[in-house]
């Protein structure tokens, strides 16, 4: 079955459907009492109702299901598979497959008199089919924020079938404001605990202006076995947490008025007093900086919202020093977790989530989407179309894609001039176009995405491409090669970056002065980048500018092959698998893994990086995946999780493609990080070549 | 990295959409076409959830849950129902077999998005 | 002329002293696979990634195993028109020292041991020959893209 509708799918299944139900009711009326025919018949009923109402047929659904409600009735042993019923289910099939197969035809009335027959049948001996349509909630909408308290906690083995408390509150905190406090006073000593039991509860405040049944709704799933309360509070916004915990009934006014005039604070007292238990204090200050929190908010809400320049030389420095937290906050992490007591590790921790939220909030202070760029140059687009009498639309992906400030401003000239030079000399004309079999307008495309620790900028069209005896006879008559030499493509096409170098016929006012290639190829270079120019596989010309993103961290995983650890970039790593012997004893280094079914090339790294050390026992592979491809990577040791600073390679080893950076460990030893990227169109090449040598 | 789901039903039509539905959001999906194909492939396969429907020929949805619950790596995994009746038994029997939830059909895409997000994020 | 004095085998050259930021006793190394010989490996200088240049490689020199002596002199240098910094390995670093710059005579054609194109001219301290070395020269053929192929 190909891709095709599902209606039309359907209406090929629905025919199946409805032999094997006329097969069962033919057979049946042989055999009344077969439990068989009566599940087969049931069954294809059921489908056919559940999928009809799916694509389309509702109509033809509402009908069936009386049917089938009549036959579960059957199998319920309610009712028997009586002759008069096997008819009347014969005749409706005949009426289910004129509705699905000839929707033009008005079956009502014989399906009105069917049903008619069928309610007298079914009540003259059990209960008629229930009506399935669910009747429609009232919902009452306040629509101004309430504040509410949400008490749960799951049944026992709530964990083990499946639920996920985490996604509850998380579902709670988009409804909005909202503070969650866990209470640990249920979970009981060591020895008696199960190791999946779920024993916390969960006391949360919510403030959000949906109505109640929302709320309830998140725990639709768990509310049968679960615990839960929810109730609407409404204290005045400056809670004290005596008035929480009076509001709660937790304790009386009395108690806390007493308490008040002696000097320690209210909640320590209460639970030292034995007045109240402990977690519903905690529970009661959580709500207490709920409600502060909300006051802060609504009073910032009031003021404008504001904005503050400043110089970009501080927000330099600022990320500076955050990069900085964040590797010495890996160190302390190390240290913590080799010499610290639980103390120490509390501490750790806590730093590490909160060095985790500021170099959140500090990586997008500078982070403009490269969509502002994009869109000055729709207009480009259409005047020099307009200009040089061409049809020309610009196709753009990846605005969100987001890099520094500066360096926006600084591609604009680049890019500005790369797309010229598209328009110009790589879109031909609606005449010659359509003369080769090509649309009459032409496309100029612009793409942006993050690869590893890199953004990807490309210019392509579909032009006439490059033309390489021009180039080379230019580059030859420019004295940049000998006559005659031979270049791989990708270094001859490099050489049109060269000052001077233009093949244009005729120097167009648009461009073609000779002075533009290589004022882009320095303005990317200013920007640390490496700028490529190649031809499309479909025909036209791609230029892919590649810059490094300035303050980047990274979520990777570290890995160790042979005595150097290496980090993969996390957004790539698909699974991690162990090395079989079987796939290991191949003596090339250019196998296949059989995961799932789908062949997986991998590619050992100790032999890619000749690493001279005996490998370990049982290597492990990561499968890594860009787009559709997907590639193994053979490490000795996967060692964790590993968040840092991405930091550039110097010029030195910029081009060695394996490495598109490198970050500092926990123990200030380095480790260089894995350009994806490169290494699976590597591995990908070079398993097509396995292949093809291979004969398949 | 995706989240993988199996997606368990007899009608092709059915797992047609829920295929397109979920692949075109970014899931990966492993497809059976009833309850004993279904365990087959769980035993191969990882998968983050499942989602069944409950009448299916060579073993049926309930069945299937209770087996699935029985296999160590298939303990914390959702499985979803598919129920065409608001009907609180059959509800009742499969959260008791170890059901997490449930989708009453027929549903639109969106639902069953939504159910998926709420079970596995 | 301000120099940094250092020993590469048995011989002394010297850096000029002004671009020379720190130096550092011997810190873990981590090996870039694929990378030419002579800048194989990186390491960390307070937080920065930066390149460790075997500077004995360029001479032809062997290589020893490192003794008490070894140091790592990190320099800034132009490479490409960028300003970069990189780290050099040396076997011993002896002082700064001052060059009366027109004591710097040419480098004599024959005679010399190692390879002239890397060295800007003999300097004379006390009765030392010191081998002024040319940075520039040294980091100037910008490394073509390596593929993974290639040893």
């Amino acid at each position: 079955m190909g891709a095709g509708d599902p209606a039309e799918t359907f209406r090929q299944e629905a025919q199946e459907l409805i032999e094997q139900l006329e097969q069962a009711l033919l057979d049946l009326e042989q055999t009344p009492s077969d439990r068989d025919l009566v599940d087969s018949a049931f069954r294809a009923l059921h489908t056919i109702k559940g999928s009809g109402a799916m694509f389309g047929f509702e109509v033809m659904a509402a009908f069936t299901h009386h049917v089938e409600s009549a036959f579960d009735q059957v199998r319920k042993g309610k009712l028997q598979a009586s002759p008069p019923l096997v008819a009347l289910a014969l005749e409706a099939q005949d009426i289910i497959k004129s509705m699905i197969l000839e929707p033009d035809i008005d079956n009502s009335s014989r399906e009105k008199a069917l049903l008619d027959e069928l309610s007298k049948l079914v009540s003259a001996e059990g209960e008629t089919a229930k009506n399935g349509a669910p009747a429609a909630e009232a919902v009452s909408a306040p629509s101004q924020a309430q504040r509410w308290r949400i008490n749960f906690s799951l049944a026992r083995d709530a964990l083990v079938m499946g639920v996920n408390p985490l996604l509850l509150l998380d579902e709670l905190r988009s409804l909005g404001h909202c503070t969650v406090t866990a209470l640990t006073d249920l979970i009981p000593p060591l020895a008696e605990i199960e190791a999946e039991g779920s024993y916390l509860r969960w006391d949360v405040v919510l403030t959000t202006d949906v109505p109640r049944s929302v709320i309830e709704d998140v725990f639709i799933f768990v509310q049968d076995d679960a615990d839960l309360s929810i109730s609407l509070t409404d204290l005045p916004g400056e809670g004290r947490l005596g008035e929480i915990l009076v509001d709660r009934c937790a304790v009386s006014r009395q108690v806390v008025e007493e308490l008040v005039a002696a000097r320690p604070p209210l909640g320590e007292m209460l639970v030292e007093a034995g007045r109240v238990a402990p977690e519903v204090v905690k529970s009661a200050l959580a709500e207490q900086k709920h409600l502060i929190r909300e006051q802060v908010d609504s009073a910032k809400e009031a003021k404008s919202s504001a904005s503050i320049r400043v110089p970009a030389e501080r927000l330099d420095e600022l990320m500076d020093r955050v990069g900085e937290l964040v590797i010495v906050q890996a160190r302390l992490k190390q240290l913590a977790s080799s010499n610290g007591g639980a103390q120490f590790k509390a501490v750790a921790e806590e730093m590490e989530r909160l060095i985790s939220e500021l170099r959140d909030t500090t990586m997008t202070i500078r982070m403009v989407p490269i969509g502002s760029l994009f869109s000055r140059f729709r207009r480009l687009v259409h005047d020099l179309g307009r200009d040089l009498d061409k049809k020309v639309s610009l196709v753009t992906s990846g605005e969100e894609t987001e890099l520094d400030k500066t360096v926006i401003e600084r591609l604009n000239d680049p890019l500005v001039h790369l797309i010229r030079n598209s328009i110009d000399h790589g879109v031909e004309g609606a005449a010659e176009r359509l003369a080769a079999g090509k649309s009459g307008e032409g496309e100029v495309r612009l793409e942006a995405y993050h690869s590893g620790a890199q953004v990807v900028i490309s210019v392509k069209d579909d032009g006439r491409g490059l033309d390489r005896g021009r180039i080379q006879a230019k580059a030859e008559e420019n004295g940049l090669i000998p006559p005659g030499a031979k270049l791989p493509d990708d270094e001859l096409f490099q050489l049109i970056f060269q000052p001077g170098f233009s093949t244009a016929k005729e120097v167009t006012n648009v461009s073609g002065r000779g002075v533009g290639m290589d004022v882009v190829k320095r303005g990317i270079e200013d920007l640390r980048g490496t700028v490529d120019i190649g031809l499309r596989s479909g025909g036209g010309t791609e230029v892919t500018v590649r810059l490094p993103l300035t303050l980047a961290i990274i979520d990777g995983l570290l890995v160790r092959v042979g005595m150097g650890r290496y980090v993969i970039p996390l957004p790539t790593v698909e699974e991690c698998v162990e090395l079989s012997p079987q796939d290991d004893l191949r003596s090339t280094g250019r196998s296949f893994l059989s995961i799932r079914g789908e062949l997986v090339p991998f590619v050992r790294l100790r032999d890619l990086f000749a690493s001279p050390l005996p490998p370990d026992p049982y290597q492990k592979v990561v499968i890594v995946s860009l787009g559709d491809s997907r590639v193994g990577l053979v490490v000795d040791q996967v060692i964790g999780d590993h968040q840092t600073v991405i930091k550039s390679l110097s010029k030195l080893h910029s081009s060695i493609k394996a490495f598109s950076g490198a970050t500092i460990l926990g123990d200030g030893s380095v480790a260089l990080i894995l350009d994806v990227e490169h290494l699976i169109e590597w591995v990908m090449e070079q398993s097509d070549v396995a292949l093809l040598e291979a004969g398949e | 990295m995706s989240k993988n789901i199996l997606s368990v039903d007899d009608s092709a039509s059915i797992r047609q959409m829920v295929k397109m539905t979920l692949a075109g959001a970014g899931y990966g999906v492993v497809e059976a076409c009833d309850g004993a194909d279904a365990l087959g492939k769980a035993r191969v396969n990882s998968v983050n959830m499942v989602v069944t429907d409950l009448n299916m020929p060579n073993m049926d949805g309930l069945s299937l849950i209770r087996e699935l619950r029985k296999l160590p790596e298939y303990r914390g995994v959702p499985i979803i129902f598919l129920t065409t009746e608001s009907d609180d038994e059959k509800k009742k029997e499969a959260k008791a077999a170890g059901a997490t939830g449930w989708i009453t059909k027929p549903f639109k895409q969106d639902q069953l998005l939504a159910v998926v997000k709420k079970v596995i994020g | 002329m301000e120099v940094l004095t250092l020993g590469l085998q048995d011989d002394i050259f010297a850096l000029e002293a002004d671009i020379v930021r720190e130096i550092l006793d011997l810190v873990p190394v981590t090996e870039v696979p694929n990378a030419p010989l002579f800048v194989n490996a990186v390491i960390n200088v307070r937080g920065r990634v930066v390149p460790l240049c075997d500077l004995r490689l360029k001479f032809g020199m062997e290589r020893r195993p490192h003794t008490r002596d070894t140091r790592i002199v990190v320099i800034e240098v132009p490479i490409s028109g960028e300003a970069t910094i990189v780290g050099l390995l040396v076997d011993k670093v002896y002082e700064v020292a001052e060059i009366a710059a027109d004591s710097m005579e040419d480098v004599p054609r024959i005679g010399l041991r190692w390879s002239p194109e890397f060295i800007r001219g003999v300097g004379k301290r006390g009765t030392d020959f010191i081998m002024v070395l040319d940075i520039q020269q040294i980091f100037a053929i910008a490394p073509r893209s390596v593929d993974l192929t290639a040893a």
